[in-house]
């Protein structure tokens, strides 16, 4: 028997590593079973999660793992009799979760070893690898990902054979390939989540590609915000290089190519390509005009190529199983399988991977569970600051680039953000605007200016103190804004606004004309008072209230003084018979 | 050792010296010697981005402007515990303006500031990626997650006891 | 090298191939707006201005960075590109925090260049300076001495501790000019062979008549007094202005060629049909010369008198029959000049009436002051209920006395009586000083308002009547002060020129960026008082009618315009961002938000930066980097919060920036300044 603990990032935030040291506390020498762990399984809601495995089959899956369950666990792996731990094992309906998905790009994930080159070897890895350079030239192997019409899975959707054919034409003894690991896209965290659990399908993906275009080094720019995921991949890279599986003549192929990490420093703007090959030189930031396009002159002037993280997750599969196969899973103009990273208001978030096709309806309410608090659903945010909201009349929209495009949002890089009634839409703008305004490199000034007086436009919206016109003044805004920024963060950053303003005008209006906030989030916006028949006088609220604004005599009606309040909604949490009303 | 006349605190530049020595040869690794030198001395003091200036071959203000581009970067010391308050869209959702208020309502300090006992530096920063916990904060590396902001006070309270403050 | 062609809004454009759209362009003369590109540097493409629309394109492309090709048809003024173009404008402009202009030049109603001759003048070069004032006013001498200058009012030094004089050392260079063997000049341009004809010789018909000669037509100027001036002859009293001054500065114009008909009135000497048929172009500058009557009873008694009149009356050497005792109505300037008047006439008595309060009277306080120093009686918070006669001939004077109560439109609080409180006073004479009208005759064709003055449009100051055109007191809302009339005049000057020459009469205002100064901000400026003009003591002025004022000392003078702040921009010629913003009409304050301070830097000590007016094109650190090799300068922060500064170690800067001056030559905008 085996004990595997998921100790993905999310794993270990939600206590991962001190079910472990507590396992490993009850453990004595000589134990008839194993202690391992994994990555992201994938089902954040359920951490943290211990499986326990008979070889490779997989017995109990436990969830919602404390400390405190250390001693049954091990007693029940000691024993084999697993109803000791009947009451942490998933439910039926929960391993539904996985089961409704179809894995491709986190096929590893979670059940193998991150950093066991063993563990993917077994999982058919590396085979990809010496399939495309023993018996395929580059030329065919850029067929084949033609033939699986894999698309940039970071958020243009641009198909990948196209741009390893640019590169593979460009003429320069030094090309480089490139990894685009700096999620940056605020909600999304498939990428984190496929390095930290299955490093080697990044290196073998990134190897066929380097072959493809014929690249001598391969360079990960990920996060810095990403420690794990950096050290599992160092790990795995210096195992590849032990293997013969990166370096000089690989796996006596007489292919060579090198790899090395960068770590960003803390900038979205970097997951624009050209701003990304300026990091990575050694300065600042800020993207460059295009032409021309780097796969022409990129890194250090040379022919680059850059795909993130989960297109070459997905390559050294479609090598395997064929281009047709991944065809053959999804619609007309996008192929094969997306990882979503579902989270917000949603019963049950984390890490999906289905086949394009699929609706939002599927993903929110058919896998995740539909809304959390029995709550209405509002909308869902998809593409992040440079995607849009798509409300509730379109939740059957079809998971496909061209159909999430027609709704203004965008397929991004797959944060899938869900939002209920008590969520509010400006307020959402504000929050995508906030950060990008922050975000922008400064350079344009579309982005630089146009995206601060959105900012300041929606701010002013939120405090109570819009006025007439600043809808129509932020359209023209946003026009121009993607009009005139010079790239594709300053170009999309209008996104938020203008589909919370499509599907969502009455929201605007109302704070605008009527200063009031649907949703009763804008703390601005709000009036606390009492409902006198409702209070008990159980003075619980004027306790807790910060700013001294509640007074009554005990088993009296209480009285909000709304000029003291600060509308920090303390009350509202402390009042057990619901007689705090908001507006 | 460089031969810095800058004001200000001197700065023990020999500790620089190994991440020069692999790192100095090329302008494109500014970044990383940057990084560097941020976990030796916490912070990028000026002297220090003068020195890294002088040895990789550009000029202060090349490295001032890249020091001040990235987030990652601080140009003043911090406190012992870094406390960073994920800023992502699930963490907003779910309520994560109010923890972030509450901490700096706490502690007495904004975005980037340090409390005066320099125990704690206060951070917002972009999406730690624990969006199913969110709202999320990280204090020296650990998560804490579905805060509120009594729970998230309370995290602050147990450090500041086991300081002693 | 292969050719190319492209068309660019319609013209066929040859190019090399490799060559960029703003290139071609550029080089067949067509000016693609931009901000941030330079031949000599890399590519950045930040200003966004120079976004062009392509044919079968759907998205505007930036015309610095896309390479032509062969057959492209580009457009560079759609509708689509030009609100592109407003809108980064006004983006950069709502982040521009600067003074195009200073705020005293904004506030003049001529916008005379006043930090240009007071910078002159505190150069020692008066020439100079009047050959700036003249870009405007043409009778400097005059109006310096007569001006309430509103430009005084907006000094920006008096945020320091007191404006500069502006005014009177417009007079002090004037009259040194006149004084010298070889007066400024100025030559008028080759003859158009078109005729102007000027009714009125005051501020504003001499003032047009000035430039219109400049500009080569034949300027006649009908007059219906014995003399040039108007108001400034026949209302301000000589011991403001005296009129030997005048003179001169009238006998100046006429040198230039403009004919001069004194005592012509039109409609009793010559019909305004006549001048008409005369002339390719009339102006009408016929002032506002009847004075408002006080509406009381009693009013039409003998010793009742027009201020109007009685100053006129005064200044043609027939001075009225006033007595001993004499009431003065109202609280501005012409009561000021009428109750002094009166003073030197030989009144012993002199009162002034007026309704309000010392707060709210019009008239300059130092008129008041003085008028008090001269033994005049001020009467506030009294009005006249009744003028009392005895055989037909003023005898007393009875007061209704009021109080202030809420305030009216203007602010001001409104007078009220206080029911049944009377003061009666002896007097002589009543001179009613409370407002002039305009009452023209004999020009029946032309369209006035209801209050009987002549409409006339904005910025053109066309009438009704082909051809004809009217400016000054007359005009619209009537009498104001002489700097008004001759900021009119010039706008006629500018509308009939355009009319003459056929070309279009459209004059959009001119767009400035301005800033706003605080005293914190100004708190490291050295404190230096205003200049003390010396005036004749009370005793001696009370009898004559020499003038007040001795004027300033050469040094006086000279230091006075030194404490110029200097305040416009030292790059407003030459700006391109400003040019750029005067091409449409643009309003950049709807997008008004946060900006960045102005912040003046002199870390590279000959160079000075002023963080508010930088637009961030990053010109500067550019060329510091690329071409004088020297990366000095850089950008620090990001997204709005960015900033240039220069960074270097050490406390030698000289040493460190060479002052090349690159950076400053490259500025597209007022932001770096080379100090000498």
């Amino acid at each position: 028997m085996r004990i595997v603990i998921g100790e993905g990032s999310c794993g270990i935030a939600a206590g991962a590593s001190k079910v472990h040291k507590a396992i490993e506390a009850v453990m004595t020498a000589n134990e008839p079973f194993s202690l391992g762990s994994t990555g992201c399984i994938g089902m954040c809601f359920l951490e943290p999660i211990v499986d326990l495995y008979d070889g490779k089959t997989l017995l109990r899956r436990l969830v919602k793992v404390t400390a405190d369950d250390a001693v049954s666990i091990v007693e029940a792996a000691r024993s084999g009799d697993l109803s000791k731990v009947d009451s942490i094992t998933i439910s039926a309906e929960d391993e539904e979760f996985l089961n409704r998905q179809t894995r491709i790009a986190l096929r590893h994930c979670g059940l193998i070893d991150p950093v066991s080159l063993d563990d993917y070897r077994e999982a058919d890895g590396y085979q990809a690898l010496e399939k495309a350079l023993k018996t395929m030239t580059p030329e065919q192997v850029i067929e084949e990902i033609k033939i699986s019409g894999l698309a940039g899975r970071g958020g243009a959707g641009f198909p990948t054979w196209f741009k390893w054919n640019a590169a593979r034409q460009s003429v320069s003894d030094t090309k480089y390939l490139i990894c685009n690991a700096d999620e940056g896209d605020p909600g999304a965290f498939m990428d984190r989540a496929v390095i930290e659990s299955d490093p080697h399908s990044l290196i073998e993906g990134m190897l066929i590609g380097a072959y493809a275009i014929g690249a001598c080094e391969m360079i990960v720019y990920v996060r810095a915000e990403y420690p794990l995921a950096i050290a599992n991949l160092e790990i795995a890279i210096a195992q590849a290089k032990k293997a013969n599986l990166l370096g000089e003549n690989i796996l006596g192929t007489g292919f060579s190519c090198d790899m090395r990490i960068k770590a960003g420093a803390g900038a979205f703007v970097c997951g624009e390509e050209t701003a990304l090959i300026e990091s990575l030189e050694g300065k600042r930031g800020m993207p460059r005009l295009k032409p021309p396009v780097p796969a022409q002159k990129g890194y250090m002037d040379e022919p680059s190529n850059i795909n993130n993280v989960e297109t070459f997750a997905n390559v050294s599969w479609i090598i395997n199983n064929g281009g047709e196969a991944f065809a053959a899973m999804g619609t007309e103009n996008s192929k094969g399988t997306k990882v979503f990273a579902l989270t917000g208001k949603i019963r049950k978030g984390g890490l999906v991977e289905i086949p394009m096709g699929k609706t939002l309806r599927d993903v929110i309410y058919g896998i995740g569970g539909g809304i959390r608090d029995n709550k209405e659903f509002k909308a869902v945010q998809m593409g992040g600051p440079s995607g849009g909201c798509i409300p509730k009349e379109l939740l059957d929209t079809f998971i496909d680039y061209k159909a999430l495009a027609a709704t203004g949002a965008i397929m991004g890089s797959g944060g899938m953000v869900v939002m209920d009634e008590s969520t509010c839409m400006v307020g959402m703008a504000k929050f995508f605007l906030d950060f990008t305004a922050l975000e922008s490199c400064g350079k344009c000034v579309h982005c630089r200016i146009g995206t601060a007086r959105m900012q300041e436009i929606l701010t002013r919206i939120v405090k109570g103190e819009g006025k007439d016109g600043d809808i129509e003044l932020l359209e023209e805004l946003c026009e121009a804004v993607k009009d005139g920024a010079l790239c594709g963060l300053g170009q999309t950053a209008p996104n938020p606004v203008l589909t919370t303003i499509r599907y969502f005008r009455n929201e605007y209006e109302a704070h605008i004309k009527e200063k009031k906030c649907p949703a009763k989030e804008c703390v601005d916006l709000l009036t606390y008072s009492i409902d006198a028949e409702a209070c008990r006088g159980c003075t619980l609220c004027a306790k807790k209230c910060p700013a001294h604004a509640i007074s009554g005599a005990v088993k009296q009606a209480h009285v909000i003084n709304s000029e003291a309040c600060i509308r920090c909604g303390q009350c509202v949490n402390s009042c057990r018979f619901g007689a705090i009303i908001v507006e | 050792m460089c031969q810095c006349n800058c004001h200000g605190p001197k700065s023990d530049l020999s500790l620089l010296d190994d991440v020069l020595k692999e790192y100095a040869g090329s302008s494109s690794n500014l970044i990383t010697i940057l990084q560097k030198a941020q976990n030796i001395y916490g912070y990028l003091p000026k002297d220090v981005m003068y020195c890294i200036a002088d040895k990789v071959g550009i000029t202060p203000a090349d490295v001032m402007g890249v020091a001040t581009f990235y987030s990652q970067f601080r140009l003043t010391p911090i406190g012992k515990y870094l406390i960073m308050s994920c800023q992502g869209t699930a963490c907003h959702v779910n309520g994560s303006e109010r923890v972030t208020a509450a901490i700096s309502e706490y502690l007495g300090i904004g975005n980037g500031e340090t409390t005066a006992d320099g125990l704690f530096t206060l951070e917002n920063v972009a999406c730690l990626g624990c969006c199913s916990l969110a709202p999320v904060i990280m204090i020296n590396g650990e998560a804490y997650g579905n805060l509120t902001p009594d729970s998230a006070v309370a995290v602050l309270k147990g450090i500041q006891e086991k300081e002693g403050k | 090298m292969e050719q190319i062609k492209i068309t660019v809004n319609g013209r066929e454009l040859i190019g090399e191939k490799g060559e960029t759209v703003l290139n071609i362009a550029a080089r067949n003369g067509i000016e693609i707006p931009n901000l941030c590109y330079n031949g000599k540097l890399k590519l950045y493409g930040a200003c966004g201005l120079c976004l062009v629309e392509a044919e079968n394109s759907p998205k505007l492309m930036r015309a610095c960075a896309t390479v032509a090709q062969d057959g492209m048809v580009l457009s560079t003024n759609t509708p689509r590109v030009k609100k592109a173009r407003k809108i980064a404008l006004e983006l950069i402009m709502s982040d521009h925090s600067g003074d195009c202009v200073a705020p005293c030049s904004l506030n003049c109603p001529a916008h005379t260049d006043i930090q240009g001759y007071l910078k002159a003048i505190a150069n020692g070069d008066d020439k100079e300076a009047v050959k700036i004032i003249k870009e405007k006013i043409p009778i400097p001498a005059s109006i310096g001495r007569v001006c309430p200058h509103p430009c005084e009012s907006n000094c920006r030094r008096r945020l320091v501790e007191e404006p500069l004089s502006v005014a009177y050392l417009k007079a002090f260079a004037a009259d040194n000019d006149l004084a010298s063997d070889a007066p400024y000049t100025a030559t008028p341009e080759e003859a158009t062979g078109k005729k102007v004809a000027v009714i009125g010789g005051g501020p504003a018909g001499l003032t047009a008549a000035y430039y219109l000669r400049l500009s080569g037509h034949d300027v006649t100027i009908y007059e219906a007094m014995p003399e040039m001036g108007g108001m400034l002859r026949y209302g301000i009293p000589e011991y403001r202005l005296p009129k030997a001054i005048l003179a001169k500065e009238v006998a100046a114009i006429a040198k230039l060629g403009v004919e001069m008909k004194n005592n012509v009135k039109v409609g009793k000497d010559i019909s305004f049909e006549e001048i008409k048929n005369g002339a390719d172009a009339v102006l009408v500058t016929i002032g506002a010369w009847k004075g408002s009557s006080i509406g009381c009873d009693g009013e039409n008694l003998e010793g009742v008198l027009s201020g109007i009149d009685f100053l006129r009356d005064v200044n043609m050497g027939n001075r009225p029959e006033i007595g001993k005792n004499v009431a003065v109505v109202g609280g501005g300037n012409t009561a000021m000049d009428a109750c002094r008047t009166a003073v030197r006439c030989g009144a012993e008595n002199v009162y002034v009436i007026y309704r309000r309060t010392r707060a709210e009277a019009p008239a300059e306080d130092i008129e008041i002051e003085e008028a008090i120093e001269e033994g005049v009686e001020f009467l506030f918070l009294t009005n006249p209920a009744e003028i009392i006669g005895k055989n037909g001939k003023v005898k007393e004077i009875k007061l209704q006395i009021m109080q202030l109560g809420e305030p009216d439109a203007s602010g001001r609080r409104k007078p009220v009586p206080v029911v049944g409180e009377f003061k009666t006073i002896a007097v002589d004479t009543v001179i009613s000083a409370i407002g002039q009208k305009c009452a023209p005759s004999g020009l029946e064709e032309i369209e006035l308002t209801r209050w009987g003055t002549i409409v006339a449009a904005k910025s053109t100051c066309l009438t009704n009547v082909e051809g004809v055109f009217a400016a000054g007191d007359a005009t619209n809302n009537g009498a104001s002060i002489a700097i008004d009339a001759i900021a009119e005049a010039n706008e006629a000057a500018r509308a009939i020129n355009a009319y003459l020459l056929g070309m279009p009469m459209d004059f959009p205002e001119p767009y400035y960026s301005k800033k706003n100064v605080t005293a914190e901000m100004l708190a490291d400026r050295e404190k230096k008082a205003r200049a003390v003009m010396s005036v004749k003591s009370p005793e001696y002025r009370r009898n004559n009618f020499d003038e007040i004022l001795n004027g300033f000392t050469d040094e006086q003078a000279r230091e006075e315009a030194k404490r110029c702040l200097e305040c416009g921009c030292h790059d407003f010629k030459e700006c391109k961002l400003i040019r750029y913003a005067n091409d449409e009409p643009i309003a950049p304050e709807r997008l008004a938000g946060e900006i960045h301070q102005s912040f003046k830097e002199t870390k590279l000590v000959s160079i000075e930066r002023d963080q508010g007016k930088c637009i961030l094109c990053n010109l500067c650190v550019r060329t510091c980097k690329e071409d004088a090799k020297q990366s000095i300068l850089g950008l620090v922060g990001r997204g709005f919060k960015t900033v240039i500064k220069p960074e270097f170690e050490g406390s030698d800067k000289i040493e460190v920036c060479k002052t090349c001056g690159k950076c400053v030559d490259v500025c597209p905008t007022g932001a770096l300044k080379l100090l000498k």
